[in-house]
C-alpha cells in the first residue's frame, strides 16, 4: 500500500517538477540575455558617447600632424562632424555651402569644429597629404581640425554610422547633440534651404541657454567606411 | 601627379553630375549609373475604374544594392513622384521584405542585384473610350556598393484605354506575381504585442490555432529608422503562445513611437512550410516601463486558465455516454468497499487516478512522437483511422454485452465488484483508470479536439500539464469519493438495483458504437459499416456461447469448446470487420482522400448559373498554381475537418476556378468581381442575389463564419 502511496507521490511531484523547470528555465535565459547585452556593448575606452552624458575622451592627429585631444578643448563648445568627401550626402552639404558657412559661423562665435575622417585606407573618402589638402581648400572647408581616424576607433566610440553625422559637445564636456545633419535625408542640394538644421537649431538654443529641442535623430547619409577585418 | 588627380576629380564630378541630371522618358529601360531602371505595367490596357499595377524595376549591376523603406544605418529608399492623368490615383510603393546586409559594424536593409517596386493605380471611374493615358514616374534612388551614388530618372508608360477587361502584359506577369509572393502579409492571423525596456524592445508573437508549423528564424526589420540597433543579433524564442523575438535598441534612444510597425521575416514560412516568409504588423507599446515580465505573467495566467478548464473538461468527461459506464461500476465498486477501511478505499482511488495519469501521459507521449515525425494530427486522431474505428467499436461492444449480463468474465474487465484488498485488487484499480481513458478519448475528440489540439502546440512541458490536469479532473469523482466514503451513504443500501444500472449502462456502450459506425461511415462508406455490423453480430455471437456454456458451471469439456468458439468468432469477427474496411476504401480514395470532404469541381460559368438557379449555395475558389497566398489558403483552411464537414453538412457546392495559365473565361468572371487577380473567394448562399467576397487571406474561421448562415 505504501508502495502505491510512494508511486502517486512520486509521479505527483515528476508532474509539478516539470511545470517549474520549465519556468525556472525562462527565469534563467532571460537572465542571461541582459548580462550579455551588457558584456556586448563595445567598451573602447570606458565608455561610449551617449547624449546626456559626459563625452569620452580621445587623442586624434590632423593633416598637419598635430595631435588634439578633446579634453584640450574644455570651456568651449566642440562641433564633431564625420565626413567623407566623395559621399553624395556630404556633396549635399558642400556644393550647397552650408557645411562651410556653419564651421565659420560657429568658429566666429568661439566653438571648436572638429572633422573626423574613419574611412580606412583604401576605402572611400580616405586622403592623405597633398590630395587631402587640395580637396579640402577645393570643397571650402574651413573647420578647425581636420582629424584622421583611419582605425575607426574614435567612428565607433562615438558610434558615428553616417557622414555626415554630427554631434555637439558644451563646454562642460557633456554630449549636447548626436544625429543627422537636417531633417531632409537627400543628395538634393535644392532640399537644404529648405531643411531645419539640426546642428543650427541646437547651437542656437545652447548659446542662449535653453532646451534643445532636437537632442537626437537618426542620422542619414553614406555609411562610415569602416576598415573590416 | 597633382594634373591626374585634378583630371580624376573633374572626371568623378561630371560623371556624377551627367547622372544626376540625366532623365529620360521611356519605357525602354535606361542604364543610369550601375543600374537599369524601367517603368513596367502588369496590363496591356486600361478599364475604367480597374485598379492595376505597375511597378519600377531596378536591375543592378553584381555587388550593387538599393534600399528598403528604412534602409538602415546608412542609405536612402528609392522615391517615386507620379504624374497621372485627372483622377487616376497612384498608391505607396510596396515593399517587398529586404535582405540584411552586414558590414562591421554597420547593417542595412535592401535588395542586392535587382528591385522590383509594385505600385497600384487607380484610374479614374467612367473614363471615355479609346484613346491612351500616360503614367509618368518621377523616380529617385541612392545605389551602393561600398560607395554610393545617387541616380533618378522619368519614366513614363502609355497604355491605351479598353471597355474589356484589361489583359496581363505576358512579359511582367510572372515577375510580378513572384514580387507579390514577397509582400508582407498583412492579415496574416499572428498578433503582435510589444514591450519595451530600457534596452530591449520584446515581440509576443501569438500564433494562430490553426497553425502546425515550426518557426526557426525570425529578422526583425522595423518600419521606423534608429529604433533598433541594426546590427545586434535577433533573439528567438519559443513560447507557450508562439514566439518572442527580443531586439536590442538603438544605442542613440529616440522618442518611441506610441505603436511600432514593422515587418517580421522567416525562411519557416507564416503560414506552414512554403508559405509566406514576411508578415507585416502594427502594435502598440504595451508598457514603456515595465520589462517584458508583464507578458511572461499574462502568459502564466492564460496557463492557469488553461489548466482550469482542462479540469473541468476531465470532470465532464464522465458524464460521456462512453466513460459513464465507467464511472458508474466504479462507483458501485465503492459501494461493495464501503465496509472496508477508510484508507484502503482512499488507496483505490489514488491507483485509478495514477492509471488515468499515465495512459493520459502515454497518449499525450505518442501525440508528440508522430507530430514530431512530420504527421500532422490533432487530438482524436486515432479517429481518423478506420482500422481503429473497427476494434473501438468492437471492443465498445463486447463491453456493453458484458453489462447486459451476456457473459462473464472472471475477473470482468471494469472488475465490477472492485473486490477490494485482494491482491488482484490493485492492478484492478489501475487497470480501470487505464480504461476509462481508452473508453474516453473518443468522446473527448469532437468536444476537446480544438482545446487539445491548441495545447499540442506549446512547449512539451506546458501540453503535459494540461494532459495532467485533464487526468486529475477525470479521476477526481473517485477520489473525493474514495476519501470522504461517507458520501456514499445518499446512495441506496447495495442490492438489485446495482444490477439494473449496471445493464442500463450497456446501452450507453451500444449508443457509443452507433456513434462510432457514424464515423466510419463518412470516412469508408457505407459498406464498411454493412461489414463493421457483420463482424459486431459474430462477435456478439461468440459473447453469447461464452456466456451459455462457458460458465464456471458448466462441465470442462464443454467450456472447452466453448471458449474456443468464442475465440474463433471473435477474432473471424475482428478480421472481417478490419477486412472490410480495407476492401471498401480503395473505390472510396475519390472523394475521402486528399481533400477531404469537399470535392472541388470545375469552374464555369454555365455551372455556376445552374447552380444558383436551383438555389443552391455555391463557393467559388479562384486560384493559381503560381499563387503562393492561395496554394496556403487551400491548405490552411480546407485542410480543416470542421470547414469540410459543414461543407458536406450544408451541401455547398465547391468550384475551383484555376488561372493557372490565365484561362479566359476565368478572367471575366474575376472582373465580375472587379478584380483582376486571384486569391478570390466568393460564396453565394443559395438565396440572396449579392455574393459575399471573402477576404484574400482566409482561415479555417473566417470560411466558418461566412457559410455559419446557410441552411444544411
Amino acid at each position: 500500500m505504501k508502495v502505491y502511496l510512494g508511486i502517486f507521490l512520486a509521479l505527483s511531484l515528476l508532474t509539478f517538477g516539470l511545470a517549474c523547470s520549465s519556468d525556472a528555465e525562462e527565469a534563467q535565459t532571460e537572465d542571461t540575455g541582459v548580462e550579455m547585452a551588457a558584456e556586448k556593448k563595445p567598451v573602447m575606452e570606458d565608455r561610449t558617447a551617449q547624449v546626456g552624458e559626459m563625452a569620452p575622451n580621445f587623442v586624434l592627429t590632423d593633416t598637419k600632424g598635430n595631435q588634439h585631444a578633446l579634453q584640450d578643448f574644455e570651456g568651449k563648445y566642440v562641433i564633431l562632424e564625420w565626413i567623407n568627401f566623395d559621399c553624395p550626402f556630404v556633396k549635399k552639404m558642400y556644393n550647397s555651402g552650408k557645411m562651410p558657412e556653419l564651421q565659420k559661423k560657429y568658429q566666429e562665435e568661439g566653438a571648436v569644429w572638429l572633422t573626423i575622417c574613419s574611412s580606412a585606407p583604401g576605402k572611400q573618402g580616405y586622403f592623405e597629404g597633398e590630395a587631402l589638402k587640395n580637396r579640402m581648400e577645393k570643397e571650402g572647408w574651413s573647420g578647425t581640425a581636420y582629424l584622421i581616424d583611419e582605425s575607426g576607433k574614435v567612428g565607433k566610440m562615438f558610434k558615428a554610422k553616417t557622414t555626415p553625422h554630427m554631434y555637439i559637445i558644451d563646454p562642460d564636456g557633456m554630449l549636447a547633440y548626436a544625429g543627422a545633419i537636417d531633417d531632409k535625408p537627400s543628395t538634393n542640394v535644392a532640399d537644404v534651404p529648405e531643411s531645419t538644421n539640426y546642428v543650427q537649431q541646437a547651437m542656437t538654443a545652447l548659446m542662449a541657454g535653453e532646451d534643445v529641442p532636437v537632442k537626437t535623430s537618426v542620422a542619414y547619409g553614406c555609411s562610415v567606411k569602416y576598415a573590416q577585418k | 601627379m597633382r594634373i591626374t588627380f585634378v583630371k580624376i576629380i573633374v572626371i568623378t564630378a561630371f560623371v556624377v553630375l551627367a547622372f544626376l541630371g540625366l532623365s529620360e522618358l521611356n519605357s525602354e529601360p535606361v542604364r543610369i549609373g550601375h543600374l537599369k531602371a524601367q517603368l513596367v505595367s502588369e496590363v496591356e490596357s486600361v478599364r475604367s475604374g480597374e485598379p492595376f499595377w505597375v511597378a519600377l524595376h531596378l536591375d543592378m549591376d553584381e555587388h550593387w544594392h538599393v534600399y528598403w523603406r528604412n534602409p538602415g544605418d546608412a542609405g536612402l529608399p528609392p522615391k517615386i513622384k507620379w504624374e497621372l492623368p485627372e483622377g487616376f490615383k497612384a498608391g505607396e510603393i510596396q515593399w517587398p521584405y529586404p535582405e540584411r546586409f552586414d558590414v562591421a559594424p554597420l547593417t542595412s536593409f535592401g535588395y542586392y542585384g535587382e528591385a522590383l517596386l509594385p505600385v497600384q493605380i487607380t484610374p479614374l471611374e467612367n473614363l471615355s473610350e479609346g484613346g491612351t493615358i500616360e503614367l509618368t514616374a518621377n523616380a529617385e534612388w541612392l545605389v551602393c556598393k561600398e560607395e554610393c551614388i545617387p541616380g533618378k530618372g522619368t519614366f513614363s508608360l502609355e497604355l491605351p484605354l479598353s471597355s474589356e477587361s484589361s489583359e496581363i502584359n505576358a512579359d511582367w506577369a510572372a515577375e510580378l506575381n513572384e514580387i507579390r509572393n514577397k509582400l508582407p502579409l498583412r492579415e496574416s492571423g499572428w498578433k503582435v504585442s510589444t514591450n519595451v525596456n530600457d534596452d530591449f524592445l520584446t515581440f509576443d508573437l501569438r500564433q494562430p490555432d490553426w497553425f502546425e508549423g515550426e518557426i526557426n528564424s525570425v529578422t526583425f526589420f522595423p518600419h521606423q529608422k534608429g529604433l533598433i540597433n541594426n546590427a545586434s543579433p535577433q533573439d528567438l524564442e519559443k513560447t507557450n503562445f508562439g514566439y518572442r523575438v527580443t531586439v536590442e535598441r538603438a544605442d542613440q534612444k529616440i522618442d518611441l513611437p506610441d505603436s511600432i510597425s514593422g515587418i517580421f521575416v522567416s525562411e519557416s514560412g507564416w503560414r506552414g512550410a512554403d508559405s509566406e516568409r514576411a508578415i507585416q504588423f502594427v502594435s502598440n507599446i504595451n508598457d514603456k516601463e515595465s520589462a517584458p515580465v508583464q507578458a511572461a505573467g499574462i502568459d502564466n495566467i492564460g496557463l492557469l486558465k488553461a489548466l482550469i478548464f482542462a479540469f473541468l473538461g476531465g470532470l465532464i468527461l464522465n458524464l460521456m455516454p462512453c466513460v459513464l459506464p465507467v464511472l458508474s461500476l466504479k462507483v458501485l465498486g465503492f459501494v461493495n468497499q464501503a465496509r472496508e477501511s477508510r484508507k484502503t478505499a482512499f488507496m483505490h482511488g489514488l491507483t485509478f487516478t495514477s492509471g488515468v495519469l499515465i495512459s493520459f501521459w502515454i497518449l499525450a507521449g505518442v501525440l508528440f512522437l508522430l507530430r514530431a515525425g512530420g504527421e500532422q494530427l490533432g487530438w482524436g486522431f486515432q479517429l481518423q483511422s478506420p482500422g481503429f474505428l473497427v476494434v473501438l467499436s468492437s471492443f465498445m461492444f463486447l463491453f456493453g454485452l458484458n453489462l447486459l449480463g451476456v457473459f462473464e468474465i472472471g475477473t470482468s474487465l471494469t472488475t465490477v465488484g472492485g473486490k477490494g484488498a485482494a491482491p488482484g485488487g490493485w492492478s484492478g484499480s489501475f487497470l480501470n483508470g487505464i480504461t476509462a481513458t481508452i473508453v474516453a478519448t473518443p468522446c473527448t475528440a469532437p468536444f476537446m479536439g480544438s482545446a487539445l489540439g491548441f495545447s499540442l502546440t506549446q512547449s512539451i512541458a506546458v501540453s503535459f500539464l494540461i494532459f495532467t490536469s485533464l487526468a486529475l479532473g477525470m479521476a477526481a469523482p473517485y477520489v473525493v469519493l474514495s476519501a470522504f466514503p461517507r458520501l456514499l451513504k445518499f446512495l441506496p443500501r447495495p442490492g438489485r438495483w446495482m444490477e439494473s444500472l449496471k445493464q442500463f449502462m450497456g446501452f450507453l456502450l451500444l449508443a457509443t458504437v452507433i456513434w462510432l459506425s457514424w464515423v466510419l461511415g463518412v470516412q469508408a462508406g457505407i459498406n464498411a459499416v454493412a461489414v463493421l455490423m457483420i463482424a459486431l453480430l459474430l462477435l456478439g455471437i461468440g459473447a453469447w456461447i461464452l456466456g451459455r456454456w462457458g460458465q464456471l458451471g458448466a462441465a470442462f469439456r464443454v467450456r472447452a469448446v466453448a471458449y474456443v468458439l468464442t475465440a474463433l468468432f471473435i477474432i473471424g469477427g475482428l478480421s472481417l470487420g478490419l477486412a472490410g474496411v480495407n476492401l471498401t476504401a480503395a473505390p472510396d480514395t475519390f472523394t475521402s482522400k486528399s481533400n477531404g470532404l469537399i470535392t472541388w469541381e470545375k469552374f464555369s460559368s454555365d455551372r455556376l448559373q445552374a447552380l444558383r438557379a436551383e438555389g443552391k449555395p455555391v463557393f467559388i475558389d479562384f486560384t493559381a498554381a503560381w499563387c503562393l497566398s492561395c496554394q496556403v489558403n487551400e491548405r490552411v483552411a480546407f485542410g480543416s475537418r470542421e470547414v469540410q464537414q459543414q461543407f458536406a453538412q450544408k451541401g455547398i457546392t465547391a468550384l475551383k476556378a484555376d488561372w493557372t495559365s490565365r484561362d479566359e473565361e476565368i478572367t471575366r468572371a474575376l472582373a465580375k468581381f472587379g478584380r483582376n487577380s486571384v486569391p478570390l473567394y466568393v460564396l453565394y448562399d443559395g438565396s440572396s442575389e449579392e455574393p459575399e467576397i471573402l477576404p484574400e487571406i482566409i482561415t479555417p474561421q473566417i470560411v466558418l463564419n461566412a457559410i455559419e448562415n446557410i441552411d444544411s
